[in-house]
């Protein structure tokens, strides 16, 4: 049997490769939105966790630069903490078990990005003012969840060792938390605002809730 | 305001990269002073080497090394053959006797080179450093076929090391051990 599709690519024909896939993505999910009504917020959190997934498997070449934490910290400023904190578990787990790798880990990485949904969510009113994002606040709040996200992810070294482990450990890694806040500044600067304004057509206020309640009763 | 945030952000970047091989180098030096000198990791090692530097490779019950499938045999730096530790915890090759390094990667080629031949290194380097799948013929693929996965795990003086070999810095009586983990 030939075994044609198995081309080995250097690393950096694997990015530039996978780079051209996530735009593909990121282009295919953008037309999908576009022909929408608007107020289809699950349609638009289904969007988000495509978009988070296929980022996060096909930037993985790159040391820890992926959308996932920017994607689940908009979702908890525009849709709230229960559905972010869903975006970030199926995002972890998909992600794990498809390429990355699934253990003991993928729930301090479900943890670590629900609660940047939540923290996002409860300083809603800070970040997002009269529907506009304040994008300098976002992009310090974005690059302190880049560490606070790893530290997180790193207390799972706790079930192996004991934790005294725990301080050369953060620092021998803190390189790659400051990869993953500038990466996450990276996605805010040129990515939040486009992705608000769409999560911002199909959100569905509490107020406007409230009157089609009414209404149908 | 945003208008300054992407220029800003490509330049915060930009500026991580270049700067990144130098504070890693920083980090893992500090970090190291966290490494305890454990004298326990020279149990069952030969009391001439104390003082010295030794570099340690156990294998799997199932995935013995061709020529140290008994014991753990104890190899001088100069390639001459100590005696073996049959009560070692595992079977596999102990090289000892050196001192000066404080690359974790230089000393590991050099120990393995000691013994002629016998632990040949194959690794790939990754972004992040050399990543070892091989040492002494055993390819972890090869043992990860029969469980879910396997790895080359590396202790420094009896602690699971927080780096890996390209960025461990080491001090006088530091004992590395390279062992197969299963998960």
């Amino acid at each position: 049997m030939s075994d044609l599709h198995n081309i080995a690519l250097s690393p950096n024909q694997t990015i530039l490769l996978n780079a051209a896939i996530l735009i593909l993505i990121a282009t295919a999910l953008y037309r999908a939105e576009r022909k929408l009504d608007g107020n289809e917020p699950w349609i638009m959190l289904c969007i988000l966790a495509i978009f988070a997934i296929a980022g996060r498997i096909l930037l993985d070449p790159l040391p820890n630069i992926q959308p996932v934490t920017v994607v689940v910290l908009l979702t908890g400023i525009y849709y709230g903490a229960p559905r972010a904190f869903a975006v970030a578990g199926i995002v972890a787990l998909a992600t794990n078990f498809l390429v990355l790798g699934h253990g003991p880990w993928t729930l301090f990485q479900v943890v670590g990005w629900g609660s940047i949904g939540v923290a996002g969510a409860l300083l809603s009113d800070r970040l997002l003012i009269d529907g506009k994002l304040n994008l300098n606040r976002l992009a310090v709040f974005a690059a302190v969840s880049g560490f606070v996200f790893n530290w997180i992810v790193s207390l799972s070294i706790l079930m192996k060792t004991d934790p005294s482990m725990l301080i050369p450990y953060v620092l021998s890694g803190l390189t790659f938390d400051m990869f993953h806040a500038a990466g996450n500044i990276l996605f805010v600067a040129w990515m939040a605002e486009p992705l608000g304004e769409m999560m911002l057509r199909h959100q569905t206020s509490p107020n406007q809730k409230a009157v089609s309640e009414v209404v149908t009763n | 305001m945003s208008d300054k945030l992407k220029p800003a952000s490509i330049l915060i970047f930009v500026a991580l990269v270049l700067l990144a091989p130098s504070i890693q180098d920083a980090l893992s030096k500090e970090a190291a002073k966290f490494v305890n000198d454990s004298e326990s990791s020279h149990d069952g090692l030969p009391e001439s080497w104390n003082e010295s530097q030794v570099l340690c490779v156990l294998y799997p019950v199932d995935f013995p090394h061709e020529d140290y499938n008994s014991g753990v045999t104890m190899i001088q730096s100069d390639g001459s053959t100590l005696g073996v530790n049959d009560d070692y915890n595992g079977t596999g090759v102990c090289v000892g006797g050196f001192t000066g390094y404080t690359e974790g990667m230089t000393f590991f080629l050099d120990a393995t080179n000691a013994t002629g031949g016998s632990l040949s290194v194959d690794y790939d380097v990754k972004e992040w450093g050399p990543y070892v799948h091989t040492i002494g013929g055993v390819n972890h693929d090869n043992i990860a076929e029969t469980f879910d996965g396997a790895y080359w795990n590396l202790d420094h003086n009896g602690e699971i090391s927080m780096v890996g070999i390209g960025d461990l810095v080491m001090s006088e009586g530091d004992v590395l051990v390279w062992s197969i983990t299963i998960y």
